[in-house]
């Protein structure tokens, strides 16, 4: 508390006592701004997108009002039903899940252990870990996506390396080329990594580890570790220590953290575009292409966009249940 | 211990993949051709000349992106101060409801929040001004000092607002002398998260911008068709180098585990 | 079952000596108390014995068996840490029967053990609840129930007590220690209470700045300190600086008379510890040097009378058990005050700075 300030409370004081009353008085009307503030700012644009999605495309890159359900049909049976059914838009909605749901589960537990480790050290190397994680989290998606586009070109990348050092060959002849071709990992001459599911998962998973240590940080650097000696007097070994005392007490946050970056994930663009194959495209993609991409069909896009947040909105709820559970539970 | 070595060995190997593609990346802007090799082909600094000065477009890009950010982290700041602190002050259903709604942007997949916002601004006639960009990150990075500055109050000894009370303290006096003060590590630290978030997004900035403008990210986005320059790299170079920079202030006149959800420092 | 021995064990933390080299021996079915300020060592002793930390050198014997090097989860001491350290996820039974579980127990046989276990420190029917339900005297009990499944051959305690009431803790202090004596069993308790040690011990162990100052039974660490420390730091005393004089000590202007007498040479520095219950007020009868004194503060506290006072020597406090004398003691008051040599224990000063 400053001194000046203190000194400024006093002389005020008599203004003070009848200043009071009115601030009480000021005090809902300032609540209704800021309430129209957040409201405007951040809910406002999903409504947006609400209510667009039922909108019609007009000629051209326009739409207009409208109250139809074709774009929602379109998305999850085709916009020629019910003479033919298609599930083009739900398959791009299943790729959209399948990559999130492995790269968010992949990178969880890859950063568990790193995290553990990571909340044993001293208050001064945490602190330096936390910097090299979060200037890593912070490096756009761009810059991430061009770094392993580079790593795994196939003229310039890792496939050359295989190539140079002569693994490739080592492959051919032990006889896991074959496998990889299978796996659409390789071309009759090298392995080949960009445009494959491996790609793709792998970008992805690397895009939300970061993310992953952080949501895992504070409930692991909380973690009572007499807990950890006690069972050690006990005689649990170490990996019975993990299994019997470390994981039981994060299970939740674990949970919370995948469900988390699961959603994060519904909505990457880059990475998708760059390493999936054409196929293999997510509804995030297919969002930018009606919207500013190369369909234009506005309303379609933002049924699209519903339905990708109807998703998200459905895994952010289970996490909320989860961890009102946890909070029960402690 | 074995074990601990093991732990070691792990930990330095995440590292290692961690920095790979920053490796790479920042490799291949020293090349001095147009292609981007790894190693780089006869290293030149020449490229981050290009950027910093001579390249037109890539100066005005550095000049909107500082614009957005600074911009767009100092009003979230604004905005979330007044959410926090009615939250922290009375733990009402209301004021959770309204933290929660200004954390939605930031929770949901952002391409849907870039799309609903792409379509206010049309609306209202912000569409590609650098302003509607501003707030439209504010918006989006609202959750972070939100955050911050909540755990920043948790720590005020409520106890302080009784003294200062029984000593003749209005509501805003208390703010201004006790609460603003203690606080001011984690406003700062809220403020460099989105500060910092905000120099990296581009899927929000695309669809708000319209191709009126551009900010680095979205330029490199942008020119992903063409495929990737080692001036771009010299982008990405500094981006990480002014996170690291930005991170091991607030390390080093903070408490950063404290910040990431550690428990307060027993020393 | 049988001793444990420590053999000039040290512990280094960088470049801070936490613990010198020390010698410890531990008999069978003794009760042992680590008694010491906080920093001085017996946490980190403790530790080590456990196999929680790694000694920097020396060794430690588990009878015949060197145990050294052996890792915390193979040498199966039990142990209850400060913050009972109970697992959240876990019933009242489940944490019991935990070590039994790990090492392969069926679980039915488990149960019955936990059960049996914790009608033994009186919470038999707690087995279903969860560890948020209890207070802090049960969760006591459970995590000795918990350290005490494995049957080992050392009990370990990290300062028991500390996260109880005052009233409880004397209650637990005496049921911990009938527990142990019908038990039998080895046990260690690491504790800055030195009621709390005198109270449970056999066998006491004073440590201060990572070495033992003295080892023995209560009585004897109590009436006879090894140095100024010991007698600062069990119960009360009076202390007075002085210098010796053919056997006798000089205060001031005043020769305290000592036995057995001074053992140091004509003019070094001492330390006289006097306990407040051993000198005479206003009686004829008691031999020993007499004093002239002015009463400056009495208080009854509880069964017993403190009594300040300011003589030539310094400011003493003397205690009387109420019900000990009639005499009626005042403020103001001027009275003789009588001390015993036999009770005068004499030391060589402590450097500046050191306890007391």
């Amino acid at each position: 508390m400053s001194g000046a300030g203190m000194v400024e409370a006093r002389i005020e004081l008599p203004a003070g006592a009848v200043v009071a009353a009115p601030e009480k008085r000021r005090m809902p009307a300032k609540g209704a701004a800021l309430w129209a503030v957040v409201v405007f700012l951040c809910v406002t644009p999903f409504l947006l997108v609400l209510t667009i999605s039922f909108g019609q495309k007009i000629e051209g890159a326009g739409w207009e009002w409208a109250m139809t359900l074709e774009n929602y049909q379109r998305v999850f049976v085709g916009a020629s039903w019910p003479d033919e059914v298609t599930f083009l838009y739900l398959q791009k909605l299943y790729y959209s899940l399948y990559y999130a749901v492995i790269a968010s589960v992949l990178a969880v537990l890859t950063a568990f252990p790193f995290t553990y480790l990571m909340t044993r050290l001293s208050r001064r190397a945490q602190a330096r870990w936390l910097v090299f994680i979060l200037a890593s989290l912070s490096l756009s998606e761009v810059f991430i996506v061009m770094g392993w586009d580079v790593l795994l070109s196939n003229r310039s990348g890792l496939p050359m390396v295989f190539k140079a050092t002569g693994l490739t060959d080592w492959l051919k002849a032990v006889g896991w080329f074959d496998i990889l071709r299978e796996w659409g990992l390789a071309n009759p001459r090298n392995v080949k990594f960009k445009t494959s599911e491996f790609a793709t998962i792998l970008t992805m998973t690397y895009l939300v580890w970061p993310y992953a240590v952080i949501l895992l940080y504070p409930p692991l650097s909380r973690l009572d570790h007499s807990m950890v000696e006690a069972a050690r007097t006990m005689g649990a070994g170490p990996w019975k220590v993990m299994s019997t005392v470390i994981l039981p007490s994060v299970r939740l946050p674990l949970v919370g953290a995948i469900l988390l970056l699961f959603v994060f994930l519904l909505g990457t663009y880059v990475a998708v575009t760059v390493f999936a194959e054409p196929a293999k495209q997510t509804m995030a993609v297919s969002v930018y292409d009606a919207v500013r991409g190369n369909t234009l069909n506005a309303p379609f896009g933002a049924a699209q966009a519903m339905v990708l947040l109807a998703t998200a909105a459905v895994f952010l709820s289970l996490g909320h249940v989860l961890s009102r559970r946890a909070e029960a539970g402690a | 211990m074995m074990l601990r070595a093991a732990g070691q060995v792990f930990m330095a190997l995440s590292a290692v993949m961690l920095a790979l593609p920053i490796v790479v990346v920042s490799g291949a802007a020293l090349n001095s051709g147009r292609s981007m090799f790894f190693p780089p082909r006869e290293p030149t600094l020449a490229r981050f000349a290009e950027f910093f000065l001579s390249e037109p477009v890539w100066v005005t890009a550095l000049m909107n992106s500082v614009l957005v950010a600074f911009g767009s982290a100092a009003l979230a700041v604004l905005i979330a101060w007044p959410v926090a602190y009615r939250l922290w002050l009375s733990d009402t259903r209301a004021s959770r409801v309204l933290a929660g709604l200004g954390s939605m942007p930031f929770a949901l997949p952002p391409i849907v929040f870039g799309v609903g916002l792409g379509f206010l601004w049309s609306f209202l006639g912000g569409l590609g001004e650098i302003w509607s960009g501003i707030v439209s990150h504010a918006a989006l990075f609202l959750a972070l000092p939100l955050v911050t500055i909540s755990i920043g109050l948790q720590s005020i000894d409520r106890a302080h607002l009784d003294a200062a009370a029984t000593m003749g303290a209005t509501e805003g006096m208390t703010f201004r002398t006790v609460i603003l003060p203690q606080t001011i590590p984690y406003t700062i630290s809220g403020f460099f998260f989105a500060l910092v978030l905000s120099f990296n997004e581009f899927i929000v900035m695309f669809f708000v911008s319209a191709s009126s403008y551009s900010t680095v990210t979205l330029q490199i986005f942008n020119s992903l068709r063409n495929g990737y320059t080692p001036t771009m790299a010299v982008a990405a170079i500094t981006f990480i180098t002014v996170s690291v920079i930005v991170f091991s202030a607030v390390a080093r006149w903070g408490d950063l585990p404290r910040l990431m959800g550690a428990e307060p420092s027993k020393s | 079952m049988s001793g444990l021995f420590l053999r000039n064990i040290r512990k280094d933390f960088g470049t801070v000596r936490a613990v010198e080299g020390i010698d410890l021996a531990f008999a069978e079915g003794e009760l042992t108390a680590l008694l010491g300020p906080s920093g001085c060592g017996k946490t980190t002793l403790l530790r080590m014995i456990a196999g929680l930390e790694e000694p920097t050198g020396g060794t430690i014997m588990l009878g015949e068996r060197d145990i050294s090097r052996l890792p915390a989860h193979k040498r199966r001491f039990g142990m209850v840490f400060q913050n009972f350290a109970l697992f959240p996820h876990l019933s009242v039974r489940e944490n019991v029967a935990y070590s039994l579980v790990i090492a392969g127990v069926a679980r039915g046989e488990a149960a019955a053990e936990a059960d049996r276990l914790l009608d033994l420190v009186q919470l038999g029917s707690f087995g279903d609840r969860r560890i948020g339900e209890l207070s802090g005297g049960q969760r006591q009990r459970v995590a000795i129930a918990r350290a005490l499944a494995q049957k080992p051959e050392v009990f370990l305690l990290d300062e028991p007590m500390s996260a109880l009431d005052a009233k409880l803790r004397e209650d637990m202090q005496v049921e911990l220690r009938m527990l142990q004596q019908r038990l039998g069993i080895t046990t260690i308790v690491v504790t800055h209470d030195q009621r709390e040690a005198m109270t449970m011990a056999d066998k006491i162990v004073v440590m201060s700045d990572g070495h033992v100052e003295q080892v023995g039974p209560p009585h004897e660490i109590y009436h006879q300190p090894k140095n100024a420390f010991v007698a600062d730091f069990i119960g009360k005393a009076n202390f007075f600086d002085g210098r010796v004089e053919g056997g006798q000590v000089r205060v001031g202007k005043t020769l305290l008379s000592v036995t057995p007498p001074a053992k140091f040479t004509n003019g070094s520095a001492v330390r006289i510890a006097c306990r407040p219950e051993k000198p005479y007020l206003d009686s004829a009868d008691a031999e020993g040097t007499r004093l002239q004194a002015r009463i400056t503060f009495v208080r009854d506290v509880g069964p017993v009378r403190d009594i300040h006072l300011e003589t030539d020597i310094g400011p003493m406090v003397v205690e009387y058990a109420l019900g000990e004398t009639d005499r009626a003691f005042r403020l103001g008051d001027t009275t003789q005050v009588t001390l015993p040599p036999a009770a005068l224990h004499v030391f060589p000063e402590p450097p500046e700075g050191a306890a007391a």
